[in-house]
């Protein structure tokens, strides 16, 4: 497994200013779903009220990183017909998920980045590569992080259970407050 | 002054100090950095256990005790919430509501959501393993995936292994 992180925006916390500010680390998990994107919004728009003068000079009341984890590529295919015997993929082929994977993810990322942009927060990216729900817990610890962000699928029962959920592992297992973005229901607000 | 459609946080608190915990890191962090005017607005929750699911099948010597069972619980959340108004002065929150409902948690806590149309709902998290979250059920395991709104849960850090 190897990690990869891509520092994208300037990352200028040099200057710390001894105010009662708390300086919140908060780590949003995007992937490619919807629901993930509406968390990051969700963090835009509620935690940002912790930095109310979001300065020129980067004193900004709270750091924020976005996370993102790849699949790990498997190495081998399994052929559609029959026949039944696993080859390994020639490394071309390799290279060029691989190649195609790392461009979803930019692509990903930097929507995201766009979208902290436009709310002035400043925010670095990361890219991590395996098990996302294992990723996201290590990076959170390893990151010190304050409060993770996840958005939540609303799988039901069954389905969570089948398709294992990132946000219900999460939730469990990290060390950190995890908040969970449920998307917006249809209800009058 | 307008009345700015403030969203709402609800803070679910119990007997233990995780809880305590949750509510002391949301006053940290969204409130006293605007000890006028803070973005959110703060409802502190309760939920009191019923007598009866607590004294459950206990034979004929249950109506003598239900009482008494009552009672306690009664003390348990005037206790509670009594340190939870401490808390909140402590960091110079004033403008909260506090509450105590009585029920199974897990459903006041998702009601209370509904009633108050609150946009987070914060919990502690006694941190269970998952034999003892199966066995001893966990209500912020059901608040997350039950309620509608957003749900944070607290951890109290602790040296892990």
């Amino acid at each position: 497994m190897e990690t990869t992180s891509i520092a994208a925006a300037e990352t200028s916390e040099a200057i710390m200013q001894p105010e009662k500010k708390k300086k919140l680390k908060v780590m949003v998990g995007i992937d490619d779903s919807e629901e993930s994107f509406y968390a990051l919004k969700w963090s835009l728009d509620n935690l940002y009220c912790i930095a109310p003068e979001a300065s020129q000079d980067g004193s900004d009341g709270y750091k924020l990183s976005l996370v993102h984890v790849q699949h790990p590529f498997q190495h081998f295919v399994f052929p559609a017909g029959p026949g039944g015997a696993t080859f390994y993929a020639t490394p071309s082929m390799v290279d060029s998920v691989r190649t195609a994977q790392e461009e979803n993810s930019a692509a990903l990322l930097s929507r995201a980045l766009q979208m902290c942009k436009d709310k002035l927060v400043k925010a670095e990216t990361l890219i991590l590569n395996g098990d996302p729900k294992d990723m996201i817990c290590q990076a959170a610890e390893q990151m010190h992080i304050d409060l993770l962000v996840l958005g939540s699928r609303g799988l039901g029962k069954i389905k969570r259970a089948f398709l294992g959920s990132v946000s219900d592992y999460c939730a469990h297992h990290a060390i950190c407050p995890i908040t969970i973005v449920k998307p917006p229901k249809e209800r009058s607000k | 002054m307008a009345t700015t459609e403030k969203p709402t946080m609800l803070v679910g608190i119990d007997d233990s100090h995780h809880s305590l915990y949750a509510l002391e890191w949301t006053l940290d962090h969204f409130f006293t950095n605007f000890p006028s005017n803070p973005p959110f607005k703060l409802v502190v929750l309760h939920a009191k256990a019923l007598p009866s699911s607590v004294v459950g099948l206990a034979g004929p010597g249950a109506v003598d005790i239900v009482p008494i069972v009552d009672a306690d619980l009664k003390k348990t959340a005037a206790r509670v919430v009594e340190a939870a108004k401490q808390m909140c002065s402590s960091k110079s929150v004033h403008d909260v509501q506090f509450e105590v409902m009585e029920g199974d948690p897990r459903n006041v806590l998702c009601e209370a959501v509904e009633k108050y149309h609150a946009s987070m709902l914060v919990l502690g998290s006694h941190g269970y393993g998952a034999i003892k979250r199966a066995v001893l059920g966990s209500v912020s395991d059901y608040c997350v995936h039950h309620a509608h709104c957003t749900v944070t849960i607290v951890k109290k850090p602790k040296i892990k292994h």
